[in-house]
């Protein structure tokens, strides 16, 4: 993915920078607001992540600016510590997804990864199918290989969204902000219960179980190698 | 005090227009007063003049020796305050003590020295008659009317410059006083900028509109000294809760530097201080988004919340961890609970709430979240069995830091509750801890939006209720 990169810090932007390179990405690193507006429209990209707090033009000004632009190349909006505001108004600006620093990097990678997903993605969709896995979305019913499995509500919104990033890495904090709509952390194990609910549903007794734990940073569908 | 400085007071400027006013409606009062005791007094010598006339005319109609011209002559031998004169046709003087003048009818009036007859006669108002080619004019003297004119006008100037001099230095003194009042509330903020918050106005026994004044500065002035207190408390506190971790961070890494760790070993520590970098950079985050929160800056996006909604995911994320504690967690919410807020800091409240108690009560304890309407509220409460908080901390919990174990080793910032506070209050809710027998009882009374799904029992209008479990 051509990635630009559009952070005033230096040391974080390099550092961005390497990771993107070493997860495989084409990316490239400006320090201020109207340098990366001009460069933003100036190339094509696939995906753009902003800082929020950017020097000469304010990084939501900036996605507004894009958006005005009529480019739809997704962006990911960095915000600040303790931005109550900043997650509505970026969204509202125009930004695909958010996260606030300091971030892990596994967190990051993950989210790149999921909105480079976005742009192939079809918007109708009234089945996912992954694997022997398949999923009804206007009847909300589930099989895994033609046998009915019953799921309580949750679960069915849990496993929409990780059919909807298969073969990706899920974390933690995107399953709380899409499932369940919880924009803190809440020091709680409630995902890990009903990633392991879901597994006794899905993958109990199956020899290829579909859902795994990518170590140190969250969860991902895939078919057993 | 400066005079110079008195005369540019408000005060002084109002006295200023209070004199003119007082001089104005003396001004009115005098004219009518004037006027009308003029015009009786000249009247009073018009029906002098007539009754006189009239008795002339009658006398010398009654045969009297010498006719008209005889009485007249009779009369005027004997002064007694009238002026008569009886003059022919050709303007001789055929009786009394005046000189001749133009026979002209009607009533006549002239002022000393300028009568018709020249500068020697004195003031005089009377009545002239033609009869038969003569004419009779009688008169009275208006001596005593121009006195009374005189006194009036005197008094008038006396009383008008007296009441002038009063009105200003009335004004004078009210300004004095006034200055005097405002310089202690100058002076007391000129010792507040320069650096004593402990200086009041003073507040005197008179109870007048600069005592309750002085009451509301003085109200401010306590606001803001416990304001600033908290502020250096909570500045103090971040140093204090940074410096612990922070140094034991220190140590670690130098003890990594100087031994010759396996790499294995070294990823471990590094995971370890980046989850700990991670714990002191939440304390920030939350500091920040408390100060965000209390500025109020969110309450324009305030929309209807379904609360019940809400706190049915709040249960959900909370039993798991109950669950690994053997707690039993009981979560009755009454459905169509519908509050105006953000939805968000709302989510936070209670799972900040809610977390305290699975986290602060023992293993086997019992925690309970609590739901319903309430008199055009909604009332929403965290109960658990555990420990509790003794009364006298119970306000000392919402203040950022505060935490009952004072070793702070316990995990958590000490800022959940002072988050929770933040977000009630900017949800004009109130929130009350109570004693649960044994535990926490901790509840928080929003005011209800208007009902979306069910019916409000009580009158949505009514302001929000006191929390009633008050300051257990």
């Amino acid at each position: 993915m051509r990635v630009l990169l559009i952070e005033d810090d230096t040391e974080t932007g390099d550092y961005v920078l390497h990771a993107l390179a070493e997860d495989g990405h084409e990316a490239a690193v400006v320090h201020n607001g109207r340098e990366g507006l001009q460069l933003a429209l100036g190339e094509r990209w696939d995906l753009l992540i902003v800082d929020r707090m950017l020097p000469e033009l304010d990084g939501i000004e900036l996605v507004e600016t894009v958006r005005r632009g009529g480019r739809s190349t997704a962006v990911l909006l960095l915000t600040t510590l303790g931005g109550v505001d900043d997650r509505v108004r970026g969204l509202n600006a125009g930004a695909d997804d958010y996260l606030v620093k300091p971030f892990a990097m596994s967190e990051l990678l993950a989210r790149v990864a999921a909105l480079g997903r976005r742009a192939t993605f079809t918007p109708v969709q009234t089945s996912l199918r992954f694997a022997d896995l398949e999923m009804d979305l206007l009847r909300r019913t589930v099989t895994r290989g033609g046998e009915q499995v019953e799921l309580l509500p949750r679960e069915f919104r849990l496993l929409e969204y990780l059919m909807k990033h298969a073969e990706q890495v899920v974390t933690r904090s995107m399953l709380l902000e899409h499932v369940w709509d919880v924009h803190f952390d809440p020091h709680t194990s409630v995902v890990e219960t009903h990633i392991s609910r879901l597994r006794g549903k899905i993958d109990r007794g199956n020899a290829n179980p579909l859902i795994h734990t990518v170590r140190g940073s969250g969860y991902s569908l895939r078919a057993a190698r | 005090m400066r005079p110079g400085r008195l005369l540019r007071t408000s005060s002084f400027r109002l006295a200023l227009i209070y004199a003119a006013i007082t001089g104005a409606s003396f001004l009115v009062l005098f004219g009518v007063i004037f006027w009308s005791t003029a015009r009786f007094m000249r009247h009073q010598i018009d029906d002098s003049v007539a009754n006189e006339i009239d008795e002339i005319l009658a006398d010398s109609q009654a045969g009297n020796a010498g006719g008209l011209e005889g009485v007249v002559r009779g009369l005027a031998r004997h002064p007694s305050g009238f002026y008569y004169l009886l003059q022919s046709a050709d303007g001789v003087v055929m009786a009394g003590n005046m000189p001749s003048m133009d026979a002209r009818a009607g009533v006549r009036e002239w002022d000393e020295g300028h009568g018709p007859a020249g500068r020697s006669q004195p003031s005089v108002r009377g009545r002239g008659l033609e009869m038969q080619g003569r004419y009779l004019f009688v008169g009275w003297s208006t001596q005593q009317l121009h006195e009374m004119e005189h006194m009036v006008v005197g008094s008038f100037v006396w009383g008008l410059g007296a009441s002038i001099a009063l009105a200003l230095v009335g004004g004078f003194v009210a300004a004095g006083r006034l200055m005097r009042k405002i310089e202690a509330v100058s002076e007391t903020s000129r010792n507040i900028v320069q650096g004593d918050l402990t200086r009041r106005v003073p507040v005197t026994a008179a109870g007048d509109e600069f005592d309750h004044l002085a009451g509301s500065i003085n109200a401010m002035l306590n606001r803001i000294e416990s304001l600033m207190s908290d502020l250096h408390q909570v500045t103090t506190d971040i140093a204090h809760d940074m410096r612990t971790p922070l140094t034991r961070l220190r140590q670690r890494l130098e003890g990594a530097q100087r031994s010759s760790t396996g790499a294995e070993e070294l990823r471990g520590l590094l995971g370890r201080t980046i989850r700990e970098i991670d714990d002191i950079l939440g304390i920030f985050s939350a500091v920040l988004r408390i100060a965000q929160i209390e500025s109020g800056a969110r309450k324009p996006g305030f929309t209807a919340v379904d609360l019940s909604e809400l706190l049915g995911t709040v249960a959900e994320l909370y039993r798991p961890g109950a669950d690994e504690k053997h707690q039993t967690f009981r979560a009755e919410v009454a459905p169509g609970l519908t509050v105006r807020g953000d939805r968000g800091l709302l989510m936070q409240l209670f799972a900040n709430l809610t977390e305290n108690a699975v986290r602060h009560s023992p293993p086997g304890a019992h925690i309970a979240l609590h739901a319903a309407a309430r008199a055009g509220a909604v009332e929403v409460s965290v109960a658990d069995d555990g420990p509790g908080i003794p009364a006298a901390y119970r306000a000392k919990v919402l203040e950022r830091f505060f935490r009952l174990e004072r070793s702070r080793t316990t995990p958590g910032s000490g800022l959940g509750l002072s988050l929770a506070n933040a977000v009630v209050k900017l949800h004009e809710a109130a929130m009350a801890l109570a004693d649960h027998e044994p535990g926490l009882e901790v509840t928080v009374t929003l005011p209800a939006a208007q009902p979306l799904a069910v019916r409000s029992r009580g009158d949505p209008q009514a302001s929000p209720p006191v929390s009633p479990a008050g300051s257990g």
